[in-house]
């Protein structure tokens, strides 16, 4: 187990330092971009050159990228140009109002799937499974820029219940979610319930059920003991990947509703070209990225004895 | 002349002798006035231009042209004290008033600052923080008497050292401030440098500067309502040169929260120490909804705001069915400009620009492009709402023309010119309008590919890009925009224009205080630039916005300022 957690967390880092150095030669290297960025389109080249040498743009590169990581690694990112304070105080509150849209959403879309992919693998080609799969094809092809505005045209312009934009101005209102979560999960949910569905019914044809059926237990107990824990492993891969889509592929719906969370963030700072917000968000969603794969090699095991740590 | 009278018959000459001791050319304005020779609006222009006060200047149009009041109206409502106003409109960096490039940084400042003068929405510029001005006969020297008892929220009086220290700091090029091409007439020209006229800006007493120019300039007055010539306290640069950190104003509010990108918290000043009238709101929140004009229209119908600080042309038919919205509508001098940088191959040969400009059919452009909401442009960047506006024998669309002028050139079928437009992702009027602009020339084969990006991305280059498209707000003079943008040298010259015979006419109209003789010379500037076809302006257009039904005393302004001063909630 520790052999198997060291070996992740050394492939944590050595992709960390991977995308560190790809970012750095990205949008480090062209000092001059930076101080232009930094110092404004009008600024003097005097001025430019002076800000360079100050923030040691001269010195060699690998002197400067091990300067630069180490900045990174202690946290300081540097002074946001866009938002004109240092990145933290802008990148953790944001990251904070993405993990309280993405809990909710989890909270409410991987019950939600699961039990409905279950209740239709349990009873393929039943007239649950099809209006189940049904619906769940139809909601995952709405891409939410399209749902997002049917539910604001219903909701918000035409039956006026509730708010058309949730950035929070006032404190957390739980009301301002809810549009953002039913976009979030109406497209989220249809993937992760077929997919529990598939395997469901795949599970269900398996010989081991059927004797356990046989046998007399209970249907309750041959589906919750017996066939939803292999059955979950494959919409628990699918569910581990939702966590990196709901960090920052939820751009459409933080910009639509003005949600100030981290995918809005990262889109403002790219429009901008806010240099060092671009690499902080970069690092931070590359993190989460590994370690929301590590988490899941981790559930694996426990789903599926035959899988061990190695 | 609506009442048939002779002005002499209503004016007696202690009114003409008056009004003369103000400004000699006055009562000339004013006979013209009465013989239909200059339309109210241009009277009231410029003889508050002239140093007459604007209570005394609306009722001296009344008196000749026997109009009443246009403010009669409001006065018909009754105020409601109290409530705190939600309005959205981004919230971009404000630190340094003197380097804004933005309208929305000059709305944010102008809660907490004022200027010296103010546009109003009827395009007529009044004195705001100065009381009163005079001018001299060949409009080079300004004296203006600044309002008295004004306090800054520090507890500082207001006084000329405020107007003298902005004044040189705009003017210092290691500043950056578009203002140094604002106000030329108080800068000479070094070498490749620019620097402001020794004794330019002159302290007279604790409450009157005088402004000596080096070139007349009719238009000052209205270039110190512009917003990046809000005032700031003469400290700004001593005490850290960031007015989010310190923001010290004279303006009817306080900044009490802000954050780039989210919000501008606003309460109001204690009546006792502004200097304005009582105002009827607690406070004030500027909120930020991003990008996206939908999220800001959303805000708006369901009520989490009160007002949009623009609403996008496609949007006006929704508000126009929301029976508790309000629409406001101007008709202005913004638009946009595919402008050709004059220095760069290929727009360095003006037969390129002119095969260009040939192929253009504005009213198509306005129709397709912008819904025909608006007036079709003429490429020289003169409005028709301008008072000093020339009419031009309309441009016409000539593929032949074209054709011929691109042969001349050296491009033909088989080796056509290709060129690109940069412009901005949003508005979405900017890049339809481009697109519109690459179909229109493409049957005298020209290639234009259009590349839209990020408004950061496109901001950061306007002023290189070989071709851009710029968007240009509302300036009340016509001569205003051509100072900013066509004057060899200035700093928004994004064409790198440089015409000394352009110069020295836009000099002259700057001298000419007669609206006919002004007309004139402008006539001469439209065609000058016209010909030089330096850019394709498609079209003049109206601008939108709008509020809930409970908001009351709002009023929109060309440029799209906002002023919350006189608006109540009910």
């Amino acid at each position: 187990m520790i052999i198997f957690l060291g070996k992740r967390f050394a492939y944590l880092i050595l992709t960390m330092l991977i995308v560190s150095i790809l970012l750095f030669l990205l949008l480090e290297v062209n000092g001059q971009a930076v101080a232009i960025k930094v110092l404004g389109p009008y600024s003097l080249e005097e001025q430019r050159q002076i800000w360079l040498e100050r923030n040691g743009y001269f010195d060699p590169i690998w002197t400067r990228y091990l300067d630069w990581l180490g900045r990174m690694v202690s946290g300081d990112f540097g002074e946001s140009i866009r938002f004109k304070v240092p990145v933290g105080d802008v990148l953790w509150p944001r990251l904070l109002n993405t993990a309280i849209l993405g809990g909710v959403v989890f909270a409410v879309m991987v019950p939600l799937a699961l039990a409905l992919g279950v209740l239709a693998g349990m009873r393929e080609g039943s007239a649950l499974d099809r209006t189940i799969s049904i619906g769940s094809v139809i909601t995952t092809s709405i891409p939410e820029f399209a749902s997002a505005v049917l539910l604001s045209a219903l909701f918000v312009f035409w039956l006026g219940w509730l708010p058309g934009t949730s950035n929070m101005m006032n404190g957390f209102d739980p009301m301002q979610l809810v549009l953002p979560v039913t976009v979030l999960v109406l497209y989220g949910f249809g993937y992760i319930a077929r997919m529990t569905r598939a395997s469901m019914a795949e599970v269900m044809q398996t010989p081991y059920i059927r004797t356990a059926v046989l046998k007399g237990l209970p249907y309750k107990h041959v589906i919750t003991r017996h066939a939803l824990r292999n059955a979950l492993i494959a919409p628990f891969t699918v569910i581990m990947l939702q966590i990196n889509w709901l960090l920052s592929g939820v751009i459409v719906v933080e910009f639509f509703f003005a949600y100030k969370g981290f995918g809005a963030l990262l889109l403002e700072a790219s429009l901008n070209q806010d240099i060092y917000m671009i690499q902080a968000c970069a690092m931070v969603a590359v993190f989460v990225a590994v370690a929301t794969q590590t988490i899941a090699d981790i559930g694996y095991t426990y789903l599926n004895p035959r899988i061990r740590f190695t | 002349m609506s009442n048939g009278k002779n002005p002499r018959n209503v004016l007696t000459k202690e009114d003409y002798d008056d009004l003369g001791k103000t400004h000699p050319a006055i009562p000339d304005l004013a006979d013209a006035l009465h013989q239909g020779r200059l339309a109210r609006r241009d009277f009231l222009r410029t003889v508050t231009l002239l140093g007459l006060s604007a209570g005394a200047a609306y009722g001296l149009a009344g008196r000749i042209a026997g109009d009443g009041s246009v403010t009669s109206a409001r006065a018909q409502e009754s105020p409601k004290m109290g409530g705190h106003l939600n309005w959205s409109m981004n919230v971009k960096d404000i630190s340094d008033p003197a380097i804004y490039d933005w309208s929305e940084k000059g709305n944010v400042a102008r809660q907490i600052l004022d200027p010296l003068c103010r546009v109003y929405p009827d395009n007529v510029t009044r004195p705001y923080l100065a009381e009163r001005w005079e001018v001299s006969d060949d409009l080079k020297t300004w004296t203006f008497h600044l309002r008295q008892g004004v306090k800054w929220n520090n507890g500082d009086d207001f006084n000329a050292d405020d107007v003298v220290f902005n004044f040189k700091r705009w003017l210092d090029p290691a500043t950056g401030s578009s203002n140094l091409g604002r106000f030329s007439s108080m800068t000479v020209k070094e070498g490749d440098s620019t620097r402001m006229v020794d004794g330019a800006v002159e302290k007279i007493d604790d409450h009157t500067v005088r402004f000596n120019l080096a070139t007349a300039d009719l238009a000052l007055p209205e270039s110190m309502g512009d917003y990046p010539a809000l005032i700031a306290h003469r400290r700004f640069a001593d005490e850290g040169g960031n007015l989010i950190q310190n923001p010290v104003g004279t303006g009817p509010f306080l900044l009490r929260d802000f954050a780039v990108g989210e919000r501008a918290v606003f309460t109001k000043r204690d009546p006792a120490e502004y200097w304005g009238d009582e105002i009827f709101l607690d406070g004030l929140t500027i909120v930020d909804h991003g990008d996206d004009h939908s999220a800001w229209l959303s805000a708006l119908v369901s009520g989490q705001v009160q007002g949009l600080y623009r609403l996008i042309n496609d949007l006006v038919p929704v508000v126009r069915g929301a029976p508790h919205l309000k629409l406001y509508e101007t008709v202005t001098g913004q638009t946009g400009v595919a402008r050709m940088k004059v220095t760069a191959a290929p727009f360095d040969n003006p037969l390129v620009r002119r095969a260009i400009q040939a192929c253009i059919d504005h009213e198509k452009l306005l129709a397709f492009a912008y819904q025909g909401l608006g007036v079709p442009g003429e490429d020289h960047h003169v409005s028709p709402v301008h008072p000093e506006y020339y009419a031009l024998p309309k441009l016409t669309q000539d593929y032949e023309l074209a054709r011929r002028l691109l042969a001349e050139a050296g491009y033909t079928d088989d080796n056509p010119l290709d060129v690109t437009i940069d412009c901005v992702t949003q508005p979405s009027w900017e890049p339809n309008t481009c697109q519109v602009i690459a179909e229109m020339v493409k049957p005298a084969g020209i290639i234009m590919n259009v590349n839209i990006m990020p408004g950061g991305t496109y901001w950061d280059r306007w002023t290189t890009a070989p071709l851009g498209f710029t968007s240009w707000t509302h300036r009340p003079l016509g001569v205003q925009v051509l100072n900013l943008a066509y004057r060899t040298g200035v700093p928004w010259n994004e064409s790198s224009y440089s015409n000394p015979d352009f110069d020295a006419t836009l000099d002259r109209a700057l001298g000419l205080l007669d609206p006919d003789q002004r007309r004139e010379v402008m006539g001469e500037l439209e065609r000058i630039l016209q010909g030089d076809a330096v850019i394709i302006q498609p079209y003049w257009r109206s601008v939108f916005t709008a509020s809930h039904q409970n908001v009351h005393g709002f009023e929109i302004q060309p440029a799209e300022e906002l002023y919350f001063t006189k608006v109540w909630m009910a």
